[in-house]
């Protein structure tokens, strides 16, 4: 085809676009991704039964701002890989910030907790399936991300893919905490964290394969 | 003749709000510029310059979302194009010189911060006049490198050198690591 009839197939379509196009798509994405995690966690693992009482606690809040810290910041990222203009991430480091407050809170456990109950704490009921449950429950959200990043042009794709995972990484973690009843910082700030840090290790694995344009 | 930017970001935000006619009108304004860059970049394969040309006008289109209406049109632009022409390279497997992907890298900076309005003129002015004339033969004239050498009198190597180190001295000003 030469370029002029390029151009005028091209003109054919031309819709109005949105402002605010990348937040709506973003939104979409995640919401979408965000209610399939959501029925996942309700249906097969259940809202654990003293959410009630748990939500006026230390430990359930002291979760939340984790998770929730880590995917706001994520997805700011994320918004900022989704256009191709070069941007500067190092304000990334600022991430650190919750994973020290949450290490603080837990050396101050540790000294409250006499040493031979350390390692019950640490690996507390559900060490073993807590970042496997996490990273399954991340997978609707990226996939949403994904969808979200169709129109979008990341030219950093292993960078994009990492942002993604992290954010459905931290915003499943985020619904998770519905479910699990840990109360520990250490046990957060060690399985939540290897969760979360999976799923961004997955996206940055097949977010080059699966973001191209 | 080249469109300025001020030009072309009124036609991209015309078309994004719907504006046909203002949309293919900055779509035919980019094909010459499209042509200069890839011609400078890969040198003679004239068919291949022709495909990126039409891919990147219909990255151009289909990614349209992408463009942030703040900020300006040509970074969008040469970033989409440049993204396209590593594309290009990874399904060719073709291997670029390293030298190359330098001038390819350093570049980019450049582009940005003429992008940003500042004055070109200003700036290359800072630097000992013969880098300034190789950059500007290079990087806004549209010279090949060769081409460049032959006007300046001097060798490739040369030109290629003074073009590395003025965008080098230009990039650290720019990020405010000298401030003579």
């Amino acid at each position: 085809m030469n370029t002029d009839d390029l151009i005028q197939t091209l003109s054919r379509d031309v819709p109005r676009v949105s402002h605010r196009v990348l937040a709506r798509r973003l939104a979409i994405g995640m919401v979408g991704g965000g209610i399939i995690t959501m029925i996942l966690v309700t249906a097969i693992l259940g809202i654990r039964p003293d959410l009630r009482v748990a939500m006026h606690g230390f430990s359930f809040w002291m979760k939340w701002t984790y998770t929730l810290s880590l995917g706001v910041g994520a997805i700011f990222a994320v918004s900022r890989l989704a256009r191709p203009t070069p941007v500067s991430l190092r304000w990334l480091w600022l991430l650190a910030v919750p994973v020290l407050l949450l290490a603080g809170i837990g050396i101050g456990e540790l000294v409250d907790t006499p040493s031979r109950d350390w390692l019950a704490m640490w690996l507390g009921g559900s060490w073993k399936v807590c970042p496997w449950l996490v990273l399954t429950l991340a997978m609707p959200i990226f996939v949403g991300l994904l969808w979200s990043f169709r129109r979008m042009a990341p030219t950093r794709l292993r960078a994009a893919g990492a942002a993604a995972g992290l954010a459905a990484g931290a915003w499943a973690a985020t619904i998770y905490c519905l479910h699990c009843p840990e109360v520990s910082a250490i046990f957060v700030l060690t399985w939540y964290s290897l969760g979360i840090v999976l799923a961004a290790a997955v996206g940055a694995l097949i977010g080059p394969k699966l973001m191209r344009w | 003749m080249q469109a300025s930017e001020e030009q072309l970001k009124a036609w991209m935000l015309a078309g994004l709000d719907g504006d046909a006619a203002g949309h293919a009108c900055l779509l035919r304004t980019l094909v010459p510029m499209l042509r200069g860059f890839y011609r400078r970049r890969l040198r003679g394969a004239e068919d291949d310059v022709e495909d990126l040309v039409q891919e990147t006008l219909i990255s151009v289109h289909t990614k349209r979302e992408s463009y942030d209406r703040d900020r300006p049109f040509t970074a969008w632009l040469y970033a989409i194009a440049r993204y396209r022409l590593i594309d290009h390279y990874r399904r060719r497997k073709v291997v670029v010189p390293i030298e190359d992907v330098e001038a390819i890298l350093v570049a980019e900076g450049f582009e940005e911060a003429t992008s940003a309005r500042m004055d070109v003129d200003t700036l290359l002015s800072t630097l000992s006049p013969k880098q300034a004339r190789a950059i500007r033969h290079t990087h806004i004239d549209g010279l090949s490198v060769s081409e460049a050498a032959a006007r300046a009198g001097i060798g490739e190597s040369d030109v290629k050198v003074s073009v590395h180190r003025g965008l080098k001295t230009l990039a650290a000003r720019l990020r405010g690591e000298d401030r003579r």
